[in-house]
């Protein structure tokens, strides 16, 4: 009984989850100058039963669970809306200008971004490769702006829209005809 | 018995450049007229094997020669012997100078290259000693860097004019999907040796007249200006200096002096200007302020002016600002795209890339004409032109499938070289300093 009685405080304290205690080994007992029961354990915690401790801990892993299941869904439904939001947009050669078949695809983003008010994004400008290195650059950065200038007027603060431009340094589609160019000239939307 | 071991190699040297490899593609300008006929037989070789002093070394002579410009390479049906006897002979195949080399290796691995330049036809006439005599030294491996060394001196003896056989090309080229480095090869496409390993994209090499590189790259996320602040010194942080900058940054370009440094910066309305940064003391001065994109900046090599690219009135052109952003004026005319303006070492001209009929081609601008000179007519689209340190050649990107590769070319576009069988290759400086 001695036995049980200094165990229950022990299942109690990792109960509770204070592993620190459990995470140096016990010094040995050679001197105790004061009874091993001496810091009385609280009436709650002595009336405590096997059956008890077991139900409690059963408890608390159901609700971690459920937690832990509702993050998952809730991170799996930000995932998934924030791949249906986030959807390239396209450009005309040497164009910068918001295409009206477009607009309901920035539309959505900023609905998505209304949706997480915590998500963060960058709209990076891509070109497609004809063209000088360098005016492909600034043109970039005119795309991403655009589309940043867009959804701001669709109420989505700046700061929550970061921009780059990659020129045409870095295209999405390796081919050389009007199809792969017309892919990257465009504005991709990435979670930050 | 030194000239009849040497008409002995002489035999030989059209089976060795038999040998040369066939992606070199010299292209061979002999035959112009105007140009300096000059003969290179096989030099006289001791301690060291044919096959290196063929490819180290007469290969790199020659095209270093070819390409120079002032000469004609003279290839064909060349006397077996070089005694004062067959300098008639010489005559006959249009060689003006007979360069006698010979190549030495001592035990210790040290290098040894006697020039002597003979005129073969006032030789004829007086029996005159060589034009010149010089001696080369060098360590192991020095054979490629003697032979441009010989290339230069041939070119200031021969023409007084400061070769380029020497000098080096600084380069952007794709190491990964998304990621460029820096590199730098000699002129002649030997040697490539990365300059930056950012794993990052790193773009837009500009090289100062001491060496200095400058460069951007998005190592830390967004483009950023680096280079060196020094000679030789670490590559560091140039711009922005600390703390969030207005805009991101692109296209560095030294001022003549190596004092200042143009580059671009984005505003928060995604418009791009040009702004010129004092070295010594940090200040930056904004020098377009439009709504627009204004990019490449180039400067005069008195550092009063500046081209650069703008689409200000649509389409992107080329205009010409002074270094304080004053006197703006358009200066390409024709066309609806043109861009990367390079300006000339002489000042003279400034070398654009135009879109004509769907591809993109190297124009030449004659300030003092006002008229543009097609250079490349391209099956390929090519872009990137910048001068070589004499102005005689421009060197480019090309590529009609996404697989840029370096080419230099004259301003008549007549010989075309490709530089080096490197794929992925942009934005080529070419630099004396490096």
């Amino acid at each position: 009984m001695r036995f049980v009685r200094n165990l229950i405080p022990l299942s109690v304290i990792l109960l509770l989850g204070v592993g620190v205690a459990c995470k140096k080994p016990a010094p040995a007992p050679m001197e105790q100058p004061a009874p091993v029961a001496a810091p009385a354990p609280p009436p709650a915690a002595a009336e405590t039963t096997n059956d008890d401790a077991a139900r409690l801990k059963a408890e608390a892993d159901a609700e971690a669970a459920r937690k832990a299941a509702a993050e998952a869904a809730r991170l799996a439904k930000f995932k998934a809306d924030a791949e249906a939001a986030l959807k390239d947009i396209n450009f005309d050669f040497d164009k910068s200008d918001i295409r009206d078949m477009d607009k309901p695809k920035l539309q959505a983003i900023a609905d998505f971004l209304r949706t997480y008010p915590d998500a963060k994004i960058q709209i990076a400008g891509n070109c497609d490769e004809r063209g000088t290195v360098e005016y492909n650059l600034a043109l970039g950065e005119r795309r991403a702006h655009a589309a940043q200038s867009y959804l701001a007027g669709l109420g989505t603060a700046d700061a929550r829209l970061a921009t780059i431009s990659y020129g045409k340094e870095r295209p999405e589609v390796q081919g050389h005809d009007e199809q792969s160019w017309a892919a990257n000239r465009n504005c991709q939307f990435t979670l930050q | 018995m030194k000239r009849l071991l040497l008409g002995l190699l002489v035999v030989l040297a059209p089976f060795l450049q038999a040998q040369a490899p066939p992606e070199q593609e010299v292209v061979l300008s002999a035959s112009a007229g105007s140009k300096l006929g000059i003969a290179l037989p096989f030099p006289q070789i001791t301690g060291i094997s044919q096959g290196t002093v063929t490819t180290e070394f007469h290969q790199v002579l020659t095209r270093d020669l070819d390409e120079a410009g002032p000469f004609a390479v003279i290839q064909k049906n060349l006397p077996a012997a070089t005694d004062p006897s067959t300098y008639k002979a010489w005559t006959e195949t249009g060689t003006e100078w007979l360069v006698l080399t010979s190549v030495t290796r001592t035990a210790a691995g040290d290098l040894e290259v006697m020039l002597q330049v003979v005129d073969v036809m006032a030789a004829q006439a007086k029996n005159a000693a060589p034009v010149f005599n010089k001696r080369y030294t060098g360590k192991e491996g020095a054979l490629r860097r003697i032979a441009h060394r010989i290339a230069d001196d041939l070119m200031a003896r021969l023409t007084g004019e400061q070769g380029v056989a020497s000098t080096r090309i600084v380069f952007v080229k794709e190491v990964g999907k998304g990621i460029k480095e820096i590199y730098q090869v000699d002129r002649d496409g030997a040697n490539p040796v990365p300059l930056t390993s950012w794993h990052s994209l790193t773009l837009s090499p500009s090289v100062a007249p001491d060496g200095r590189l400058a460069y951007v790259t998005y190592k830390g996320g967004t483009p950023e200006i680096w280079g060196q602040r020094t000679p030789g010194g670490p590559q560091v942080k140039i711009y922005p200096v600390s703390g969030k900058p207005e805009g991101h940054c692109y296209c560095p370009s030294w001022s003549p002096d190596g004092k200042r440094l143009a580059f671009v910066q984005g505003d928060r309305r995604g418009n791009t200007d040009i702004m010129v940064m004092d070295m010594a003391t940090g200040r930056v001065r904004r020098l377009t302020d439009s709504n627009c994109i204004n990019t490449d900046p180039t400067w005069n090599p008195a550092g009063t002016q500046l081209a650069f690219t703008s689409d200000r009135e649509g389409g992107p052109q080329v205009y010409l600002m002074g270094d304080d952003g004053s006197n703006v004026r358009r200066l390409t005319q024709e066309g609806t795209y043109n861009g990367s303006p390079a300006w000339s070492p002489s000042g003279s001209m400034i070398a654009y890339v135009s879109r004509f009929e769907g591809k993109f081609d190297l124009f030449v601008y004659k300030l003092g004409e006002g008229k543009s000179y097609q250079v490349t007519t391209g099956v390929a689209s090519s872009e990137s032109p910048a001068w070589s340190p004499d102005e005689r050649r421009i060197v480019f990107s090309s590529g009609s499938r996404g697989g840029m590769e370096l080419y230099t070319t004259d301003l008549s576009g007549n010989t075309l070289h490709k530089l080096v069988n490197l794929e992925g290759c942009q934005s080529p400086k070419w630099t004396r300093s490096r």
